[in-house]
This record gives structure tokens, C-alpha cells and sequence, in this order.
């Protein structure tokens, strides 16, 4: 067949794309990787759909109680979902679809508003994220990252994320509000938990994190600031700025540059030269009060801050010499001695000092002697906080799960006990578990957001513009 | 644009050009209409897709579609397309003005509530499927029009199987949907058919 198309109509065309002007190659780039995204999402929406009605019919189908009449009506029900499904796709959201009802968070590129949907009503968390931050930051492929997770999991442990969209300045996330708030306030309020209380939340986590490593990543920054708290005090996972799929794509430049101005000191060099013999003479292997002190009140700044706080992030990382799902379990066990001490392992008055504390960690770790920890809550931290060779957890989840600590620990219904704190809320959009003191200044509409969508000079995020099939959908 | 082959066959049926092809396989899954779902539904969103990623393609191509490449709207020869004016008179129009003004149309029904409909309160107007004929009628003339005149330019930038996959899910869902009589122009005059000679030889 292929000598005989060949011989009849068979063209050498020469391909050349000299004197085309950048604006159309670049064009022509971003028209190829949209389509090639729409047939990818127009296939996995066909399999979601098809699949969401063969539930349905084969629920109806066995249940013998319900007449034909009301069969029919719940088939009809789907069909109108699926078209209101439909529907939204056309529908262009856009910043006036949602009223901002009061900013609850900041983080590096943006904040966090409570919104509310106008036409429906619903309630939302909202993350903008800065584009030209982003852009200088080198970050894009961190949103992808942050997005597709977010997206693809139906995880009762992750954030979901149901719509997305874009303008010229901003990218938006609207995901579900979880009204608890989340775990860094809730230790800068009570300081330090009780053994009971932080097994509940260490149990969860592990069950979160054992879910996302199924999925094939790495959260690589779980800290208590992304460790949501919903509204009947359970936890799910947010923010996956940093996470990424095995097929690494932006990873470790990003530790490298953040490792390096550290180390050369990125403020003032006659500073760095004068405190060059006190950088090497640091303190580590005490964790003062006085560090301690300067930490909690830093807490909330450090959070804020673009470069994060490096506490709860495993050695490996640092050095660059690859690593694995197992530098997760690290962070939990600071994140557990956090809550049994009051403050993380190395914690420091600058993160240059965190981080050569981390990288020291066999002479740095430290217990306070004036907290009593069980033996088995001490072991396994130190079993976390421990070369990644050696830590728990390297071989599945499965090990933590049978550690003494966890003894008693119903590992199937855990989401589904009373939490140890159930928020006590007072509506849909009660934000008192937010401390917003000094989030007053934030205007309620995001800065230079407009309404005006150029999509064609945005193919570096294409396929951000998502929408999920929400149960409640009508 | 360098769109002829040998034996001045137009390139985009050529090999291995009409082959290639970014979607293998029948477009059945993504076109039959879902169950228990509305079709008119289903006919706007996809009619709102294919608008988008028709113009993502145009956008590549105006700058090879000027007035003086392409003087007028055309399909091949003696297939000029006329554009119907506000006096309802027929015009002539250079091809860039042609699908501008078609873009521009359609890009404003389907923002329109009253034609296109999101809020959840609205429904579809009675005349929607005949709208939706319309606009599918114009969006296949510059389809017709691009692999007719353009078609080398998207070889050049290694696109053609993108487009083509785009033109055969297109076609695939017209013909689903009866919004185009494919075998009407197609025994009408020559074997190739009347106004959209390519385009007929490619649904086969
Ligand atoms: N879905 C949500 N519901 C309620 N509060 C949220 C939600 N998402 C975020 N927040 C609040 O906003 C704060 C900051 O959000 P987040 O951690 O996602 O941003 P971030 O720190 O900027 O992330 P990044 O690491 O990418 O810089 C959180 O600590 C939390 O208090």
C-alpha cells in the first residue's frame, strides 16, 4: 500500500519555517499544545461521563423499591446535570462572577479571599496567584504542578479545586473553603498539643501523604501551614506549589538558588564578611529560648514570605543528591515534634542557621528537657528525623502505620471520629478561625486584576482554564 | 502558499499530508450525543469549542492571509464564497475580511444570552438548531478556505495533522447532527462536488 501512495501522489515538501515572524511560531506552538490538551480533557470528560451514568442506571437498576415513573425522573436529574455541566464550560468566569466576602490568607504569590459565586450563591476559597511574580520567580511550571494535582485528585485528603481561570495578571484557584483554618494557627494558639491530640493529626497526615505518593507524587513542603483543617476538624492537604510528579521538570534549581543566597548571605557583603567566622561558630546544638522566642514571632511573617520557611524540609533536599517520597516523612516528623514541643526541630532565628541545622541534624536534634514525651512518640520522631536510608516510611506507609505509636489507631474510620477540635461555626462563612490582623491592609479585589482575557498570549499556561464536575452541581 | 502538489493536486490531499493526522481513531466517543443529555446542549459547547480552535488556527495563519494573497474568499476555482451584507445584498470580500467578519459574528452570538445561553435561568431559543446551521455553514467555509489557500503554511509550521484531526472530528459531528447536507453538494454538478470540492474529498 505505502509503494502504491507513493507512487501516486507522494510529495516531498521541504518544511521551513525561515522569515516567519516569532508571533506567528509562537502561535502556531500554542494553537498545537491547546488542541492537543482538548482532545486529552474531550476524552477523559466522555470516560468521566459515561461512567457517572452507568452508576446511576446500575443503582436503578437493583433497586427494586422505586417505581418507573421516579427511575425515569432520576435519569432526567442526570441528564440535567450533565447539561448544566455542559453549560459551564461555555460560561466565562471571570473575577465579577465572585464577591469577595473577606481575605483569609497570604502566601508567596498572592492571597487566599473567601468568595462567594453570585449567581449561585456557593462558597469558595479563592487563591490568586500573580503572573508576573511568577514570571520572575521562573514558577510556571509550579503552578502546572500545583494545578494538575490539585485537579486530578478525588482524594478526600487534597483541597479540590473546582474552577480555574486567568486575566492578564492574575491566575485564579477556586477551591473548596475549609472553615477550620489550618494547623499553623491552630499551634501558634495552643501552643503545644497533647500525645492523643497529635496522633489524630499525624495519623491523618500519613493516610494524605500515603494517598498523594500513590498518586505518584511528592509534596516535598508539607508544613502546618498547608495542613487544612475542615469543618468537622479534619484535615486535607493544600498547596502543591512545590510538589512534583516523578517526571520532575522543575525541581531542585529552585532549593539550589534558595541554598546558595543563603550561603553567600543575600543582603549586605560587609555584613557577610563580618559574621563569616560567627556563621561557622553558630550555635547548633542548642535550641535557645531566645531562638525559639525570635521564631514564634516571626511565625506568621515567615509564612508570608516568598522564600518560605526551610523548617520542616528533609536534608536531602538541600544537597541535591536526589530523593525520594520518604523526604514527606521527614517533614511530618518535624511537624510532630512541633506539636508535641511547641516549636519545629531546627528552628532558628534565620533560616541560613535552620538550614545548616538541618543539614547537621545527627548533632542538632535535640529534645527540650522540660517537655515530657512518651517513648514511643521520641522514637518516632527520631526514626523520621534520620537519614533517608534508614527513616520510616522508605518502605510504604505501611511501617508507620504499625509503629507503637500509632497502637489503637483505627486507620479505616479515622476520617470519619469526631475530631479532637470540631470548629464551632457560627455560618457558611464564618472566618474566626483566621487570624487576618495583618491581612487588613489587602484590598478585596486582587491589585491590577482585570477583566480583559488575551487567552492567545497565554499558551504558557495553557489548559489552566479547568472546571469540575461537582456532585452538588444543579 | 505552496499549496499544489504534482499533477497540480491540491497539497492537502496529498501524502503523506492528508494522512497525517494528531487523533487516531473514530471520533465517535466524543461526538454521539450523551444520553439523557439536552442536544441542543451538547451541539452549542461543541459548536463554542470548534469557534475557539478554528480561530487558534486562523490566528496562526493572518499573517499569510492578506488582501493580496487571498483576494477573495475561495475554495478552489470558481468557488468564491459571498458574504451576505445588512441590505442583504451578496458581496465579494478579500478572504481576511471574509473571515473576520465571520469570526466576528459568530464570536458575538455565542456571547450573546439571548442565541447562546449560560445563566441557569435561560434556555436555548426555538430557532437554535437553525442558528446553529448558520454558524456551522461559515465556520466549514473557512475551514474550506484555509486548506484551500493556506494549507502549505500549516505544513511549514508541522501543524497539519493538528488541523486536519480538528476538520475530521469537525466534519464527524456535522454530519451527526445534521447540520450540513454533506450529500446534497456532493451529487450536485461534478463527481467532486459543488462548494466544497476539498472538503469532499476528505470526509472520504
Ligand atoms: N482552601 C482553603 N480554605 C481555607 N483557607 C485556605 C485555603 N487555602 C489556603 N488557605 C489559607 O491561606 C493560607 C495560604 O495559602 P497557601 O498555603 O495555599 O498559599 P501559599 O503559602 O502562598 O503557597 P505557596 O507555598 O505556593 O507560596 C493557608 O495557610 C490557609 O490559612
Amino acid at each position: 500500500i505505502q509503494q502504491r501512495d507513493k507512487d501516486a501522489d507522494y510529495v516531498y515538501f521541504e518544511r521551513s519555517t525561515q522569515g516567519m515572524s516569532k508571533n506567528t511560531l509562537d502561535a502556531a506552538m500554542g494553537a498545537k499544545l491547546k488542541l492537543e490538551h482538548f482532545y486529552k480533557v474531550a476524552v477523559e470528560q466522555a470516560i468521566e461521563r459515561s461512567g457517572r451514568r452507568v452508576e446511576v442506571e446500575k443503582r436503578l437498576a437493583t433497586d427494586t423499591g422505586l417505581s418507573d415513573d421516579r427511575k425515569s425522573r432520576q435519569l432526567q436529574a442526570l441528564g440535567r446535570r450533565e447539561s448544566g455541566f455542559l453549560r459551564l464550560r461555555r460560561t466565562r468566569l471571570g473575577l465579577d462572577d465572585f464577591r469577595t466576602v473577606k481575605v483569609i490568607g497570604k502566601g508567596a504569590f498572592g492571597e487566599v479571599r473567601l468568595v462567594q459565586k453570585v449567581d449561585t450563591g456557593k462558597i469558595y476559597a479563592m487563591k490568586t496567584l500573580r503572573k508576573s511574580e511568577m514570571f520572575k520567580k521562573d514558577q510556571l511550571a509550579h503552578v502546572r504542578a500545583e494545578r494538575d494535582v490539585l485537579a486530578e485528585s478525588n482524594s478526600p485528603w487534597v483541597v479540590q479545586l473546582f474552577y480555574s481561570f486567568q486575566d492578564s495578571a492574575y491566575l485564579y484557584l477556586l477551591m473548596e473553603f475549609l472553615p477550620g483554618g489550618d494547623l499553623m494557627t491552630m499551634l501558634i494558639k495552643y501552643d503545644t498539643f497533647s500525645e492523643d491530640v497529635t496522633r489524630f493529626y499525624m495519623a491523618e497526615c500519613v493516610l494524605a501523604l500515603e494517598g498523594i505518593h500513590k498518586l505518584g507524587f511528592i509534596h516535598r513542603d508539607i508544613k502546618p501551614d498547608n495542613i487544612l483543617i475542615d469543618a468537622k476538624g479534619h484535615i486535607k492537604l493544600s498547596d502543591f506549589g512545590l510538589s512534583t510528579g516523578f517526571q520532575k521538570q522543575h525541581d531542585s534549581a529552585y532549593y539550589k538558588r534558595l541554598f546558595e543566597n543563603a550561603a553567600t548571605g543575600n543582603q549586605n557583603p560587609q555584613q557577610a564578611g563580618r559574621n563569616s567566622v560567627a556563621v561557622n561558630s553558630i550555635n547548633l546544638t542548642l535550641s535557645s529560648k531566645d531562638a525559639i522566642a525570635t521564631w514564634k514571632a516571626n511565625r506568621r511573617k515567615l509564612a508570608y514570605s516568598t522564600v518560605g520557611t526551610p523548617d520542616y524540609i528533609a536534608p536531602e533536599i538541600f544537597i541535591q543528591q536526589g530523593y525520594g517520597h520518604e523526604c514527606d516523612w521527614w517533614s511530618l516528623g518535624s511537624i510532630m515534634f512541633e506539636c508535641l514541643c511547641g516549636y519545629p526541630p531546627f528552628c532558628s532565628e534565620n533560616a541560613h542557621d535552620t538550614y545548616k541545622k538541618i543539614l547537621a541534624w545527627r548533632e542538632t536534634l535535640q529534645f527540650p528537657d522540660d517537655i515530657h514525651l512518651s517513648a514511643e512518640a521520641e522514637d518516632m520522631i527520631r526514626r523520621f528525623l534520620t537519614s533517608p536510608e534508614t527513616r520510616l516510611g522508605r518502605n510504604g506507609a505501611q511501617e508507620i502505620k504499625d509503629h507503637p505509636f500509632f497502637a489503637g489507631v483505627d486507620w479505616s474510620t479515622i476520617r470519619s471520629i469526631d475530631a479532637p477540635f470540631i470548629p464551632a461555626l457560627k455560618s457558611a462563612v464564618d472566618t474566626s478561625y483566621f487570624d487576618s490582623t495583618e491581612l487588613d491592609h489587602i484590598p478585596q479585589v486582587p491589585e491590577g486584576a482585570d477583566v480583559d482575557n488575551d487567552a492567545r498570549k497565554d499558551y504558557c499556561f495553557v489548559g489552566f482554564t479547568y472546571r469540575r464536575w461537582e456532585q452538588s452541581f444543579n | 502558499g505552496g499549496s499544489f502538489g504534482p499533477n497540480g493536486k491540491a497539497l492537502y490531499l496529498c501524502n503523506p499530508f492528508v494522512r497525517s493526522a494528531l487523533v487516531k481513531g473514530s471520533f465517535k466517543t466524543i461526538v454521539t450525543l450523551p444520553k439523557y443529555v439536552d442536544q441542543r446542549e451538547w451541539v452549542a459547547v461543541n459548536l463554542f469549542d470548534f469557534f475557539n480552535n478554528l480561530n487558534q488556527f486562523y490566528g496562526v495563519l493572518t499573517e499569510f492571509c492578506t488582501i493580496h494573497t487571498s483576494p477573495t474568499m475561495s475554495a478552489g476555482p470558481g468557488l468564491d464564497y459571498t458574504w451576505i451584507d445588512q441590505n442583504r445584498k451578496q458581496v465579494r470580500l478579500p478572504a481576511p475580511q471574509y473571515i473576520d467578519y465571520v469570526m466576528t459574528w459568530v464570536g458575538g452570538l455565542l456571547s450573546d444570552e439571548a442565541t447562546f445561553p449560560t445563566k441557569a435561568s435561560r434556555d436555548f431559543p426555538p430557532t437554535f438548531m437553525v442558528t446553529a446551521k448558520h454558524v456551522y455553514k461559515q465556520l466549514l467555509r473557512v475551514f474550506a478556505h484555509i486548506y484551500w489557500g493556506l494549507f502549505g503554511w500549516l505544513v511549514h509550521l508541522c501543524a497539519e495533522g493538528h488541523f486536519n484531526s480538528l476538520f475530521a472530528h469537525f466534519i464527524a459531528f456535522g454530519a451527526e447532527f445534521e447540520l450540513f447536507s454533506f450529500g446534497e453538494f456532493r451529487s450536485s454538478g461534478n463527481s467532486v462536488g459543488g462548494g466544497y470540492p476539498g472538503v469532499c474529498d476528505l470526509i472520504e
